[in-house]
């Protein structure tokens, strides 16, 4: 893998962390259960904690700009993340969904990236592993759970068609085109395979609709929307501490 | 023996005491420095004002989470941003605890959170007002969890066993929230003039709610000393300010900041610190619900319970008995 | 039960493998599962943890307060207790080898 599609990857990466970290954040505090608050902030806690690892890396290896520049500074069309990661807080059903097809990606990737030639990934992907499997345990059993009223499954069904499309986009095959040894298609096949049983076995359906890919297109809205909400201390002075 | 329900307050079969041999041995319990346990007996009056304080404590968690969750997704830099979601999650975390303990005085979640969102039950005036800038965030952090931890530190000692455990834990985590706070103002007083003029302006408008946040000074009736008989309150209102003040008003000058109280000097010689009272009668108003925020606070409070209502529906319908298996 | 009026569970919490499990807290939670992914985060999100127990609270079995005297000892116990052997005293006063004598050995603990 050289140089150029690795600093795409850990973009990718670390862009579809802290965006999905940002909008989960926006929970804290009025969550549907007081308990479920405080476990749905720890985990966006962590994934913008993993933001920063890959960015930190990014900074430390392949000399892009220290991390807080990188979250606060660059402009919309300069993030790579999936449309997914950045679609607004809204009914908790979308949220869980959200959480369960990213997480279960997540799961896939960071298995493989365990593996990873390039060490600094391999070394992250290895030391985040435990809280994903928290993240993905949580999120299949909320799955489960509200799959067992017919108003609950209802909302989820829902939940599932918006956003399969954007789950599917996840999957867009890197700029450079130079994925290896870990190329989206297989990494895609897998998580399907890990996902679909759940789903099937939960009583849902697996939606037929294809992938939208936006990680390289016009910024969405919603990411324009976002980053200006996130950056907009830190740009009052980017040369300030704060 | 019989099986009693753990925790939770049970009215205590007949033993053939009368009411004052209980209160007596009750009373005698506190004086030796015993805490109170949910089984035990205790006075109608005792049930219901540690009750109604514990029950305002948690709803201030849970209400004060609000305005500081309004910043977590404008703050500046990682850590910032972290810390702050951190901050108002342990904040929720607090509530959780604290509703526990007003269970176990026997007033169930459901109603808890039904009387603050209909008026009944009150919090913390402070949070009342609104954040305005991200020195406000400094500002709350800093000088309301102060305030905040000064009285807990006493209740602490209280009477109240499962309440006096719970703040344990929380005042730990408030010396969390306080640093993160002081690191935000320090930053700003030693940043850019804008930075500065920032923090002093956060100050000037939180000075007056925060000198307020622990109340119009106590009358000296026998309500207040019952009160502190049974180490429901530990000290006045007015001595705890004292301690504030005596504790941060060093700490805000030494960052070369001014605080909007012409009157505001420590007496040497007796020790005290002299100011210009919070306008009580504005306080009042702002209790009675008419203050900046009152009615987007329960708003949003009553927003969140609408919209999760369905999950809690579908989790309370969901059938599942599963066990892990304890070794 | 339309609200979270469910079951409560009571947290237990062990620092690392063979240390006790310690009592702290509880949370709300229709069924065990549920009870651990609510537990950790709000029990275990600050301090070491290998192992959570969730117990459901109507499931302890607590002795009364008022029956605390049942635990109080009415007589003297100290045989149960090895402070309550004072050996080494007896074994000196006897000073069996006298023609040895030894230094002062300090008292067992």
């Amino acid at each position: 893998m050289n140089q150029v599609a690795l600093i795409d990857l850990l973009f990718r990466l670390a862009d579809d962390e802290l965006l999905v970290g940002h909008r989960n954040s926006e929970w804290t505090g009025v969550a549907p259960i007081i308990e479920e608050d405080i476990a749905f902030s720890s985990m966006a806690q962590d994934e913008m904690g993993h933001a920063l690892a890959y960015y930190t890396i990014l900074h430390e290896r392949l000399g892009q700009a220290p991390p807080d520049q990188l979250a606060f500074l660059r402009e919309p069309h300069e993030f790579r993340n999936a449309a997914l990661t950045a679609l607004p807080r809204r009914d908790w059903s979308e949220t869980i969904v959200r959480q369960f097809l990213y997480d279960a990606a997540e799961h896939v990737r960071l298995e493989c990236y365990a593996q990873h030639p390039f060490e600094p990934l391999a070394h992250v992907a290895r030391k985040i592993h435990g809280e994903e499997k928290y993240h993905f345990l949580h999120a299949r059993t909320w799955m489960t759970r509200l799959a067992q009223t017919d108003e609950s499954r209802q909302r989820m069904q829902v939940a599932i068609g918006i956003l399969w499309p954007h789950a599917l986009g996840m999957f867009e095959t890197g700029q450079s085109e130079q994925d290896a040894p870990f190329d989206e298609a297989s990494i895609m096949e897998a998580w399907l395979a890990l996902i679909t049983p759940i789903l099937v076995e939960a009583g849902y359906q697996v939606p037929s609709s294809t992938a939208i890919y936006s990680r390289y297109a016009a910024p969405t809205p919603d990411r324009i929307e976002l980053l200006a909400a996130m950056q907009k201390v830190y740009r009052i002075d980017p040369n300030a501490e704060w | 023996m019989s099986v009693l329900p753990l925790n939770y307050y049970s009215t205590v079969e007949d033993d053939g005491r009368s009411e004052e041999e209980k209160l007596l041995a009750f009373e005698a319990k506190i004086n030796r420095g015993e805490k109170i346990e949910p089984t035990d007996w205790m006075p109608e009056r005792y049930r219901k004002q540690v009750m109604r304080m514990v029950q305002n404590h948690g709803n201030s968690e849970i209400v004060g989470a609000l305005p500081e969750r309004e910043w977590i997704p404008h703050a500046p830099t990682f850590k910032r941003k972290l810390a702050l979601t951190a901050k108002v999650q342990d904040e929720v975390g607090h509530a959780q605890l604290l509703y526990r303990v007003v269970e176990t005085l026997g007033k169930p979640r459901e109603v808890i959170i039904e009387e603050l969102l209909n008026g009944t039950a009150k919090y913390s005036n402070v949070f009342n007002y609104a954040p305005e800038t991200w020195a406000d965030v400094g500002v709350i952090a800093w000088l309301i969890d102060a305030a905040a931890i000064i009285r807990q530190l006493l209740l602490r000692e209280g009477s109240y066993g499962p309440y006096s455990r719970a703040l344990k834990r929380i005042c730990y985590e408030e010396s969390f929230h306080l640093k993160h706070g002081y690191d935000i103002c320090v930053t700003l007083a030693l940043g850019t003039s804008t930075q500065r003029e920032m923090l002093q302006d956060a100050l000037n408008r939180w000075w007056e709610p925060i000198l307020g946040f622990f109340g119009p000074p106590d009358n000296d009736s026998v309500h207040t000393s019952e009160l502190m008989r049974w180490r429901v309150k530990l000290k006045t209102n007015d001595a705890i300010r004292q301690e504030f003040l005596d504790q941060y008003v060093p700490k805000i000058w030494e960052l070369g900041l001014t605080l909007p109280d012409p009157k505001l000097c420590k007496d040497e010689q007796t020790g005290v610190w002299h100011y210009t009272e919070p306008d009580w009668d504005e306080f009042k108003r702002v209790i009675q619900g008419h203050g900046p925020c009152n009615a987007k606070r329960i708003a949003v409070r009553r927003m969140a319970h609408e919209d999760g209502e369905w999950v809690r529906r579908a989790l309370a319908a969901a059938e599942h008995n599963e066990s892990i298996p304890v070794h | 039960m339309t609200d979270t009026q469910w079951l409560t569970w009571e947290v237990f919490h062990q620092t690392q493998r063979g240390a006790p499990h310690i009592h702290v807290g509880s949370v709300h939670a229709p069924d065990a599962e549920m009870a651990l992914l609510m537990a950790k985060e709000q029990f275990a999100r600050r301090q070491a943890c290998v192992n959570l127990w969730l117990v459901p609270t109507h499931a302890i079995y607590a002795s009364p307060y008022e029956d605390a005297d049942i635990f109080e000892h009415g007589t003297d116990k100290s045989y149960r207790e090895a402070f309550g052997y004072k050996v080494r005293d007896r074994v000196r006063a006897a000073n069996l080898n006298d023609e040895d004598k030894q230094e002062d050995i300090p008292e067992e603990a």
